[in-house]
């Protein structure tokens, strides 16, 4: 089943991705086949239980309320852009 | 010394005898990286300088008698597992400059035994593929044959312990990608139980099933990384309460009357007769040594690769959301924080990785969750479910790690449904949250390792060390020739 | 009169008072200089994972107690994605199937009617970063200390027909949040928060309208101005035929209008998953008992206590327990001096009255109910006139100090010198013979002159009973 146009382009939106005209035109070409093969799973009708999943943790196995030093400002920050012991963003269109 | 032999315990004996200083070794290592990665790229970063400075320290520590297993052992690291001031680029584009304030807890652990960094080995970008070709940086090549892929993702971490750059490595499997190189560079190399190992510090791809591993020369040496590197960690919640064993213990030990369960569907006409057949020679070996053999099934697997992409990208969309340009990475261009995020991460990740971003968003959408996220929430609970009938009645599994030996570089390029169903014997692994080992098994007539895996219940990695370790002591592996 | 009725909703948000944050351990305090309480886990860094805060959920247990909830014995947490700058995973971490707390009920009082607010869900959540806004550069800047804040949000149905409902119901909250021990509620630093939902319908139907959100509203009367704005906007879109537009609306304070925030209203698709980084939570009955009874006694307990132990008038008790800094400075001064009536009394009438005028603020006080309880104490005794107690309390407020002391100093104690009672009171006798000529000829009221002038001249040497007991003795001579 070929994947509609504006599905792909939703996505890409979703994802914060731009492709020119061609790369979107590949990339649907190859989500229609991703796709094709995820909807095999269509076929298994067994329902979801999140109860059953068996991973939950018991309350006291989470962490005690201790505050600790934060990580200096300069080192979180040393991988980009800063201005005043902030991050620079561009602006955020309302 | 000829360390491309040199196992992890052949080369502590040396440390500790002062045979050879530590300083000596890394050296020894590092000279063989320069002369011969050049052909392999194994490597994405070489960590010269930090080597030699830890080199110096792991030497204090032996001359004061304070060594213990990984002291002054030099180890390679896959480039998405974060250490404090050392470039870690998931080889990508979008982190090629990202240096972490911070070290993963498995660091620490092998920083507190001495342990010596030689480089950041290679991978697929994001550790998403199963050939190292997605990597932005260095495409790794198979050091048996160089114009085969590595396998992958970690890549770059088992072609480094096939090419003896490294005694061993660490490596991250999601969907196998400790597993399938160690098969395809005919080294051996253990996912170990969800929870077994902390992920803190590494970059996530899909956090229900990401497990950091060792990758080594044989069974023994990936229990003693694993000793190393495993147990609860304060700072991942997902991390296993339990106690630790040794897990050299049960080295050695007889494998009389061990179960191996060999599920019908991991033998079917899909996989590759060559790979059949050396596994299946494998396992009458094994049953020599006195296992015995059990016939099952799992039929969930006719839908494990749908359910694990669903699960593996709808987690995928959600942990690459924060690559965005601001905070680090790859900055784009824009003049506002829209066009900025967008270019930053249109030009930042490849296209695997945005192939997975979109899938994942897909299967989250509203409208698609329940007919895709959710359904393969539910294979998840039926594959547990099947796994633990198989566990009633065998003690373990064995099946093929890869349906194929290494496959020539290009051979899956702008195909990726063939390259996700090349997957199938390792997914269902993750998916489970079992602990999986894979060693070699043969060699194609072409000189190709083969691969086997031996999977076991969960937090039983004894059992399937001490499996693995069994046929290793009958097997005479071949090295490469580079 | 109006042809509609409105119908509201509230997810009210509410910080928790954790010393560490929700997900990691940075500090948990409100402000900071930019991204000093911040590492590499509430920074979004790649590789790192959240671990929940034991302390944030024991305290949304407990807010879901105060409102009558049903806590759930399996609980979970969901990622909500959506990419903006003050949030650096992309992802909200919340929760969405299986919150914490399911439909409670709140009493609330208007115009002394008694109503009850329907709560949805209450669940636990991560708050997001601030931005500050650089026009002239055209960047913002992004500071992540709030980021990872514990918040509880509270939902409820929607139960509002009016502003003065609203209102009610969050200072209800507010009470119950701080009784609780969870929440400081202080609207301006944010630490409460509330949006609204709004709706209008023509009278008598029994369908709701389309709705607008109200968000961004930092104090109760920007809420019921905005309210009252928006009602007025809808009705008005009504009447000339138009519709209105399901949208998120910020209220303009200077303009008193709601304006309508950029609407991508269709375009957001938060993709809730459950979070594999976060393992789901299971409680026991002895958890969630001992829980319960741990939380400290609430306001409507408190007045009953006030009134049935203290036997304090109510209107009195609700006064004191409607401010929880004066009920805990009520609570402190009776364990100094027990005689909560006449504490409370000089609560109400003379330390509230000065805040009132501005004279003294409760959250700067420069003494404690301790030292104001002494005061209480000399004043009934008659150690100090009342006249007298009220120049200390003035000092107390603005300089602090122990009531003994200024007394001491400025020497303001009731002396029972009899001598110098004596002959003030005989001089003030000797001065009015046409006074004292009215009393002995029956005319009572005379005397609240003699007592004014004794007062007077004697400074509060001497105290009123004294002064009373000396003048009448005199007079009837």
């Amino acid at each position: 089943m070929a994947v509609e146009l504006k599905t792909i382009q939703h996505l890409c939106e979703l994802s914060k991705l731009n492709y020119d005209e061609e790369g979107l035109k590949k990339v649907m070409g190859e989500m229609s086949d991703i796709i094709d093969l995820m909807d095999e799973i269509k076929s298994f009708d067994l329902e979801y239980d999140d109860t059953k999943d068996g991973c939950e943790i018991r309350f006291c196995d989470t962490r005690e309320d201790v505050a600790e030093e934060s990580t200096p400002a300069e080192k979180l920050l040393s991988n980009t852009e800063s201005s005043n012991g902030c991050y620079v963003v561009p602006k955020v269109v309302e | 010394m000829d360390i491309t032999k040199a196992t992890i315990r052949e080369l502590r004996r040396a440390l500790d005898a002062k045979e050879i200083s530590a300083k000596e070794l890394c050296g020894e290592y590092l000279k063989r990286i320069k002369e011969k990665d050049g052909k392999v790229l194994s490597f994405i970063t070489v960590t010269e300088n930090e080597a030699e400075q830890s080199a110096v320290r792991a030497q204090k520590m032996i001359d004061e008698g304070k060594s213990s297993a990984l002291t002054g052992i030099p180890l390679a690291v896959k480039d998405n597992i974060c250490i404090d001031g050392v470039r870690t680029t998931c080889a990508s584009r979008m982190l090629e400059n990202f240096i972490p304030p911070y070290n993963a807890t498995v660091i620490e652990k092998l920083n507190a035994e001495g342990y010596v960094l030689l480089g950041r080995a290679s991978m697929d970008e994001f550790a998403m593929g199963g050939s190292t070709q997605t990597s932005a940086f260095a495409k790794t090549k198979n050091p048996y044959d160089l114009e085969c892929v590595p396998g992958g993702s970690s890549g770059g971490s088992a072609a480094a312990v096939a090419a003896a750059f490294a005694p061993a490595a660490l490596g991250s499997d999601t969907g196998g990608s400790i597993r399938q190189p160690s098969s395809f560079c005919g080294v051996t190399g253990i996912k170990p139980t969800y929870g077994r190992v902390s992920r803190y510090g590494l970059v996530a791809f899909a956090s229900s099933l990401d497990q950091i591993g060792p990758i080594a020369h044989d069974a023994y040496d990936c229990a003693i990384l694993l000793n190393a590197i495993c147990g609860h960690d304060r700072r991942d919640a997902t991390s296993a309460r339990r106690d630790v064993p040794d897990f050299t213990e049960k080295l050695g030990e007889p494998i009389k009357g061990l179960k191996i369960a060999m599920p019908k569907e991991f033998f079917s006409e899909d996989i590759d007769s060559v790979v059949r057949e050396h596994v299946t020679n494998a396992a009458n070996e094994l049953e020599k040594q006195g296992a015995v053999l059990v016939e099952c099934s799992i039929p969930g697997l006719k839908y494990a690769i749908p359910a694990y992409y669903l699960i593996a990208c709808a987690e995928a969309a959600s942990n690459l959301s924060r690559f965005d340009g601001i905070k680090y990475g790859f900055r784009g261009e824009g003049r506002t924080y829209e066009e900025l995020i967008r270019d930053s991460r249109s030009r930042g990740f490849g296209e695997e990785v945005k192939r997975r971003i979109l899938l994942g968003n897909y299967a989250l959408s509203s409208g698609y969750y329940d007919a895709y996220y959710k359904k393969a929430l539910a294979l998840k609970q039926e594959i547990i479910k099947e796994y633990n009938e198989v566990f009633e009645k065998a003690d373990v599994i064995l099946t093929p790690t890869a349906p194929t030996p290494a496959y020539k570089i290009g051979a899956q390029d702008n195909d990726p449904v063939k390259m996700y169903m090349a997957d199938i014997c390792t997914v269902t692994v993750n998916i489970a949250g079992l602990p999986g080992i894979s060693t070699t098994c043969g060699y194609t007539d072409g000189g190709l390792p083969i691969g086997m895996s031996i999977i076991g219940r969960r937090f039983d990695e004894q059992t399937i060390l001490q499996t693995a370790n069994a046929w290793e002591q009958g097997f005479t592996p071949v090295a490469p020739k580079i | 009169m109006s042809a509609y009725f409105p119908t509201m909703g509230l997810e009210i948000h509410a910080e928790l008072l954790t010393d560490s944050k929700v997900f990691c351990t940075c500090s948990a305090e409100f402000g900071g200089t930019p991204n000093s309480r911040c590492c590499p886990v509430c920074s979004g860094l790649p590789g790192t994972l959240p671990v929940l805060n034991h302390k944030a959920v024991e305290y949304i247990i407990k807010a879901g107690y105060v409102m009558n909830c049903e806590i759930s014995r399996f609980t979970k947490w969901d990622r909500k994605n959506y990419f903006y700058p003050d949030l650096p995973k992309a992802y909200q971490i919340s929760q969405m199937p299986r919150p914490v707390c399911l439909s409670g009920n709140v009493k609330i009082n208007v115009d002394g009617e008694e109503k009850i607010i329907r709560i949805n869900r209450v669940h636990l959540e991560e708050d997001a970063g601030k931005l500050v806004h650089d026009d002239v550069n055209r960047i913002s800047l992004a500071d992540y200390n709030r980021c990872g804040i514990p918040l509880i949000e509270i939902v409820t149905e929607p139960d509002f027909h009016s502003a003065d409902e609203v209102i009610a119901f969050l200072e209800k909250i507010k009470l119950l949040l701080q009784y609780a021990g969870i929440c400081d509620c202080k609207m301006e630093q944010g630490s409460i928060r509330c949006d609204v939902n709004i709706s209008i319908a023509p009278k008598g139907s029994t369908e709701l309208g389309t709705r607008t959100e109200l968000k961004n509203l930092n104090s109760l009367k920007a809420i019921t101005r905005a309210i009252e704005a928006e009602i007025e906007r809808q009705e008005e879109l009504l009447d000339n035929g138009e519709r209105v537009i399901q949208q998120t609306r910020r209220f303009n304070e200077q303009a008193g209008e709601t304006v309508a925030m950029r609407s991508k209203e269709d375009a957001h698709d938060y993709r809730y998953f459950p979070d594999p980084d976060i393992p789901p939570i299971i409680f026991t009955e002895e958890e969630l008992e001992e829980i319960k009874n741990s939380i400290p006694e609430l306001p409507e307990q408190r007045i009953e206590r006030y009134v049935s132990e203290y036997s304090i008038k109510k209107a009195d008790a609700d006064i004191i327990v409607g401010d929880k800094r004066v009920c805990d400075f009520f609570e402190e001064a009776v364990s100094e001096y027990d005689n909560p009536k006449a504490v409370a009394n000089y609560i109400i009438g003379e330390l509230m009255r000065r805040i009132n005028l501005g004279e003294a603020d409760m959250d700067a006080l420069k003494f404690g109910g301790r030292e104001f309880a002494r005061l209480v104490q000399f004043m009934q005794t008659d150690k100090i006139s009342q006249a007298n107690a009220k120049t200390i309390l003035r000092e107390m407020i603005e300089n602090g100090g122990d009531p003994k002391a200024i007394a001491d100093r400025d020497d303001l104690w009731i002396k029972e010198d009899s001598g110098a009672l004596a002959a003030v009171v005989d001089g003030i006798i000797a001065n009015n013979p046409k006074a004292v000529e009215q009393y002995r000829s029956g005319d009572q009221k005379v005397f609240g002159f003699f007592m004014g002038q004794a007062n007077k001249a004697l400074k509060g040497a001497a105290s009123p009973k004294a002064i009373q007991e000396y003048i009448r003795k005199k007079l009837s001579e």
